[in-house]
């Protein structure tokens, strides 16, 4: 791991009490992230993403491994420490947190003045800050005088006043509307990616997942892979479709088969071809466009598959370690009944030709 | 505008309310403090009023004297004694005892009041009595009395200051007023008269004049009191205190204060001030650290030290203490102007005692911040999320 990263985490873990009631919230939790990126970090309640956040914030000091901040060790860090590491990061509360008793510009002034900044320099950032949040015209009004939307834009312009290299987002669309949490989740975007800064945005709001440039799901205080949590969270809701509506779900598997044997047959699928498989899925087969949409992103797949295959020398998808394990099982299961027979040998050779790992097959096989 | 934010004013002002409530408790609390004490100190005050009044520089009294008006007697012998002594210019022997003075308009109405009589030859009065009244004692059965004495002893300065002739009975004889001096009343009497020594015995068939209750020795120019105390001390029987003008005075202080539980009762009043100045403070600050606890802990999220929320709380503490202060203040000067018309007792606000209690009131609030701060520890910058 290189030292320029703006946060690195490696294998931080993290426990609340002591003794017989200590409880063990993270367990060796390690990534990486850079200028310019935005990580959603997701998980269920109590999964420990908040606690991963007050470690990051400096809210906390680490116990256990390494959290890296800016360059600076937080690991068993000190008050003093803690203070220094806060003042260089952004923070937009779930609630917005604004101080009722000042003014909107006051507010953001109090995250000024703590880097030492006053007078005209002070009252121009302020201006221009809120002008980036649109609320260039409440400066003097009290957050009881505003919107909640408006409120999260003010939090977010005193988190950003500092233009800090980090900016922490806590569930900054939990108390929004729809609209209004769209809106919010796109100026931190665009604020963030204007100033550089590595974003960490905590949410449970799946509708705003698409603005990141990586997601991070914890699950019982681990960090899963996201083809791990989808995989997951698909094959759960297939199991489902399967138990309460055999029927369609069976339609749907088999529909998305033959759509992708007879569609790629030719190897290449045009824009036209595709709107025109929409269409006939939805007029003539009398599919709901979800199903339409569900069946397209699954014969795709299988497309996107091979193709991947067939290029894998500049795709990573499928590395020589993959390769060799891919067809160390299939020789596994040719083998599970006690003898490999020759259908079985051919069969595991025309996959092997078909998605283009001929090269390993001639190794011996053990 | 953009200077450094008074966070703690401006999260005072939010609260209008809860801001006029603490204003208006702190200013009862200073009034309580300020009458207490200042009612303690006119206690004082008045209790010397004589023992300031008389021209002395060393006082000689029996040491079974506690305090003035119950005064216990020694022989004269005694304070002529000490006009053997280099540096003692003059020596006046004082009788004092409380006589039983009738109204002079409402004859059936009878009142203690303090007879003082001394040598009109010595200059131990000089400071309190004219020539002219000097004189008027020598004559048998006239007295001067005190013009600020309490109304019950009637209505004598109205009638002299009218240029009319008053007699009163004192102890079932009839004197005249001749005059009238101005010391005052304290919490031991409510007037006085004084005469000549001769008069007095006079007064007093059963005393002695060969056994007094004070001498008052004046010194030669140039001598230092202590240096003749010391000097007479090491030569005269120890059957008598001489003492200075300052101890004096501090004997009688210290009875008042100590001995009686008037003093006791005063310092008490004020502290229980204090103690409901304090308990409103905190309460106040308490309740505003606790409604400003996620605010703070935002604030430390953000950067913000342990340090600075302190000072904020402080700030507000000073603030209220100002505040309240400056009412109560006003206030207390109000009812001291009635209180020193109603009971003739020297009160009236002096600088040194406002500064004081500003100061208490300070301290009390900071007291009180510093309590409310525990609270302040609670803010867990951790729980924001």
């Amino acid at each position: 791991m290189s030292t320029d990263a703006r946060i690195a985490l490696e294998d931080v873990s993290y426990s609340y009490g002591k003794g017989a009631l200590q409880k063990q919230i993270l367990f060796d939790i390690g990534t990486r992230i850079d200028a310019g990126q935005i990580v959603i970090l997701t998980g269920p309640s109590g999964s420990g993403k908040t606690t991963l956040l007050t470690l990051i914030g400096a809210l906390r000091s680490a116990q256990k491994g390494s959290v890296k901040v800016l360059g600076r060790e937080l690991l068993n860090a000190g008050e003093k420490a803690l203070i220094e590491a806060r003042r260089q990061i952004g923070y937009i509360f779930q609630s917005h947190n604004l101080l009722d008793s000042l003014t909107i510009s006051q507010n953001v002034q109090m995250a000024l003045q703590l880097g030492g900044i006053d007078g005209r320099e002070a009252s121009n950032r302020i201006a221009e800050v809120l002008d980036r949040v649109g609320l260039g015209e409440h400066a003097h009004k009290f957050p009881r005088e505003l919107s909640g939307g408006q409120k999260q834009r003010a939090g977010i312009a005193r988190a950003l006043v500092n233009r800090p290299q980090i900016v922490l987002a806590d569930e900054p669309t939990a108390s929004l509307d729809k609209q209004s949490g769209r809106a919010v989740v796109e100026l931190i975007q665009d604020l963030a990616r204007e100033d550089g800064s590595a974003v960490i945005l905590v949410t449970h709001d799946i509708r705003i997942l698409d603005i990141a440039d990586r997601i991070l799901h914890l699950e019982d205080g681990r960090m899963k892979s996201l083809s791990e949590v989808v995989s997951e969270g698909t094959s759960r809701m297939l199991n489902l479709l399967e138990k309460h509506d055999p029927h369609s779900a069976n339609y749907l598997a088999t529909f998305s088969f033959a759509l992708a044997r007879i569609a790629y047959a030719d190897g290449e699928v045009r824009d036209s071809e595709r709107s025109e498989m929409r269409r006939i899925l939805h007029e003539v087969a009398k599919l709901e466009p979800a199903e339409v949409a569900f069946i397209m992103e699954l014969s795709m797949m299988l497309k996107r598959t091979k193709s991947g295959l067939d290029t894998r020398m500049s795709n990573p998808a499928l590395d020589d370690i993959r390769a060799e394990h891919f067809l160390d099982s299939l020789y596994a299961i040719a083998r599970a009944d006690g003898i490999v027979s020759s259908e079985e040998l051919v069969e595991i050779e025309a996959i092997a030709a078909e998605f283009g790992l001929m090269q390993n097959v001639n190794r011996a096989p053990d | 505008m953009f200077g450094s934010i008074p966070l703690g004013w401006l999260q005072l002002k939010a609260q209008k309310l809860r801001l006029v409530a603490a204003i208006m408790g702190i200013t009862f609390a200073v009034i309580l403090i300020f009458v207490q004490l200042e009612f303690r100190e006119a206690l004082f005050v008045s209790a010397v009023r004589y023992h300031t009044a008389m021209d002395y520089d060393l006082a000689m009294l029996s040491p079974k004297t506690d305090f003035m008006v119950s005064s216990k007697q020694f022989p004269r012998a005694r304070l002529y004694q000490t006009l053997g002594f280099e540096g003692v210019e003059s020596a006046t022997a004082v009788y004092m005892r409380l006589v039983s003075w009738r109204n002079p308009v409402d004859p059936s109405n009878a009142r203690n009041i303090l007879a003082i009589g001394f040598d009109p030859a010595e200059p131990g009065f000089d400071r309190l009595l004219n020539d002219e009244q000097i004189e008027a004692i020598k004559i048998p059965d006239q007295v001067i009395f005190d013009r600020r004495g309490r109304d019950e002893y009637g209505p004598v300065r109205e009638l002299l200051d009218a240029g009319e002739a008053v007699s009163a009975e004192i102890n079932d004889r009839r004197v005249a007023i001749a005059g009238m001096y101005e010391v005052g009343t304290s919490f031991g009497l409510d007037g006085g008269v004084i005469t000549s020594d001769l008069n007095f015995l006079r007064l007093l068939p059963t005393r002695k004049k060969s056994a007094i209750d004070f001498g008052l020795i004046k010194l030669e120019p140039g001598h230092d009191a202590e240096e003749v105390q010391a000097r007479i001390l090491k030569e005269i029987p120890q059957d008598v205190r001489l003492l200075t003008r300052k101890e004096f005075m501090a004997v009688e202080v210290q009875y008042w204060n100590k001995t009686t539980p008037i003093g006791y009762i005063f310092a008490f009043g004020a502290v229980m001030g204090l103690i409901v100045g304090l308990i409103i403070v905190y309460q106040i600050l308490f309740a505003d650290v606790q409604d400003h606890l996620k605010e703070y802990a935002t604030l430390k999220a953000m950067g913000y030290t342990h340090g600075y929320l302190r000072n904020v709380v402080l700030q507000q503490a000073i603030i209220l203490g100002v505040l309240g202060f400056l009412p109560g203040m006003g206030i207390a000067h109000l009812v001291f102007t009635k209180g020193a018309d109603a009971t003739r007792l020297p009160l009236e606000m002096s600088v040194g005692s406002a500064l004081a209690v500003f100061m208490l009131t300070v301290a009390m609030c900071a007291g009180s911040g510093m309590m409310a701060l525990r609270k302040l520890r609670s803010a867990d910058p951790a729980e924001v999320f």
